[in-house]
């Protein structure tokens, strides 16, 4: 099998600041690949390098076997870019018939069927379009041709949660046809669960590549208990995963990494009025977990400038 | 005709309708003057506009023969007038050319589909050069119809050979805008880089004919092309239109090369 997307050693300056730097990705066919990190970490660098919007400072990328440079690739390939920008008078149907023209030609009624789907408005002139109903355009052309492989740059922003469903249902549909797509966030819960595999990236560097159930075991959440009386700070102190422990009067929080099993027969001894417990927060992953990783990076990044 | 031609000209269109509509009435409106300044030739003749100084007339559209069709024409739709309107119009178009989609983010889009970086410039040039060839068609049936209705007396041919040079002065002006969008991405420097070319231009080829000083300037200003061989009255000056078409095709190359080797939108 060979891969979807392959890097090797790539590397994007823009002038002296880092955009990327020695990137090695490889992305199978048929997975559904998050690709994460906070904003400005080099995730939109990587996606534009794929697509040859932007050109490699140094190192090596293909995607479907070719470079990007080969034009002829791109028709096989749909991207939503982070930011979509549309304007002017003309109607969103009209322009998606150019795009699909471009690409090779695309049936009227497919995308007549994913507006219906993402109930998408293809009537109005394209520069009145809502933030919504832009992203739903967007989100037509780049599954419109059917594509081998689709590039997705913040896919969710925008949509309303039935349309996000709605969203992830193609995606799943896309890899049960045995393509490919690569999905880029902010927010690991937007990708968590279709995504195979995720890559983590910050300030410019590819930090981890995990599967994404062993990410899951590694995240760290907030919890918070609420009992109908104060609880004694012992009970809760020296549990397995438990951090951050803060213990006032009858109200318990902490951060858990991984199982919350020891955490829970631990409250169950008293009487619990309320429990919140956070979606675990990606930010804290990196702050938790690749801290290690970090520090030597900012270090390394002192070095550079000094 | 190719998708991105056709839906380049549809980018266009707004501009261009409104540029046809602005440089049509300022020609109708200024030439149907043309009878009332022949018949006050005391106030508009040779002898009234010696007074002013050469290089000034020169400056002010060569008003040497305001009087006769061919020096009425000249200073209003070919020397000073039309090539000013014409040329903010082609500056404006070829900014829209790559530098304005790509400054609102709507370029990257269309590089994203499977056309060449090369074909995308040359295909979205295209159709900003038909769209200068169709305002300087209809403003070419305007003219051409107006000096017949008014008999001005300047042949057929001439104002075939003048609007010519108009077009090609103009497309200059425009592909100056779209190369320097093609390797910089910045409209308000393209449009700036067109804009000084055309106006240093005018001056150093009109004044220049008097003033020894910058006189040697002028074989930079495509204006000396267009203007010199005097089309209006002595119909193709060939050579001078075989410079500014073979200027033009050679930014038109940079153009694609620089187009091809940059990040865009960054």
């Amino acid at each position: 099998m060979t891969a979807v997307v392959e890097t090797e050693g790539l590397t994007k300056f823009y002038g002296k600041r880092r955009g990327l730097e020695d990137l090695n990705l490889v992305i199978h066919p048929g997975e559904v690949f998050g690709y994460l990190g906070p904003n400005g970490s080099g995730k939109t660098t990587t996606i534009r390098l794929l697509l040859d919007v932007i050109r490699p400072t140094s190192g090596r990328v293909t995607v479907l076997g070719t470079d990007p440079r080969d034009a002829s690739v791109r028709s096989r390939i749909g991207y939503l870019p982070g930011e979509l920008f549309l304007e002017g008078r003309e109607r969103a149907r009209d322009y998606l018939a150019f795009l699909g023209a471009v690409r090779g030609g695309v049936p009227r009624t497919r995308i007549e069927g994913l507006a219906e789907r993402l109930e998408a408005d293809l009537s109005a002139p394209m520069g009145k379009l809502s933030k919504g109903n832009r992203q739903k355009v967007g989100l037509i052309q780049a599954f419109m041709h059917e594509p081998e492989l689709l590039i997705l740059d913040e896919p969710t922003g925008g949509l309303d949660p039935l349309v996000q469903q709605e969203f992830l249902t193609m995606v799943r549909e896309v890899r049960a046809s045995g393509r490919t797509v690569l999905m880029s966030s902010h927010v690991l819960a937007e990708v968590e669960h279709v995504s195979d595999r995720v890559g983590i990236v910050r300030a410019g560097r590819l930090v981890a590549v995990e599967d994404i159930s062993a990410l899951r075991e590694k995240a760290v959440r907030r919890v918070e208990f609420h009992f109908d009386a104060p609880v004694p700070r012992e009970a809760f102190e020296n549990l397995a995963g438990v951090r951050d422990l803060r213990v006032e009067g009858a109200a318990v929080s902490c951060t858990i990494d991984g199982r919350p099993d020891a955490l829970i027969k631990a409250a169950a001894r008293f009487t619990v009025v309320h429990m919140v417990s956070a979606e675990p927060d990606l930010e804290e992953i990196f702050l938790t977990y690749y801290s290690d990783e970090e520090a030597r990076h900012a270090r390394a990044g002192v070095e550079e400038s000094a | 005709m190719p998708a991105l031609v056709s839906k380049s000209l549809r980018d266009y269109r707004r501009g261009l309708i409104g540029w046809t509509l602005g440089i049509g009435v300022f020609m109708l409106v200024y030439l149907s003057v043309y009878s009332s300044i022949v018949a006050d030739p005391d106030t508009y003749g040779p002898a009234a506009l010696a007074k002013f100084p050469g290089p000034l007339k020169d400056l002010m559209g060569g008003l040497d023969n305001f009087t006769s069709g061919a020096g009425y024409l000249q200073a209003v739709a070919y020397q000073m007038f039309g090539p000013l309107l014409f040329t903010m119009c082609a500056v404006t178009l070829g900014s829209q050319v790559i530098a304005q989609p790509e400054e609102r983010g709507t370029l990257e889009l269309t590089l994203t589909l499977p056309i060449d970086r090369r074909r995308l410039l040359l295909e979205r040039f295209a159709a900003l050069a038909l769209s200068l060839l169709g305002i300087a068609l209809i403003t070419f049936v305007l003219v051409a119809g107006m000096a017949s209705a008014l008999d001005m007396g300047v042949p057929f041919v001439n104002i075939v050979a003048a609007h010519t040079g108009l077009f090609l002065l103009v497309l200059f002006f425009g592909t100056v805008t779209v190369t320097v969008s093609a390797a910089t991405g910045r409209k308000s420097l393209s449009m700036g880089v067109a804009g000084a070319w055309a106006v240093g231009g005018y001056v150093v080829e009109t004044l220049g004919r008097d003033v020894a000083a910058i006189s040697w300037l002028r074989w930079l200003s495509p204006f000396h092309y267009y203007l010199d061989g005097r089309p209006i009255y002595q119909g193709f000056p060939t050579g001078g239109y075989l410079v500014l078409a073979g200027a033009t095709i050679v930014l038109l190359l940079t153009a694609m090369l620089a187009f091809d080797r940059r990040d865009v939108g960054v």
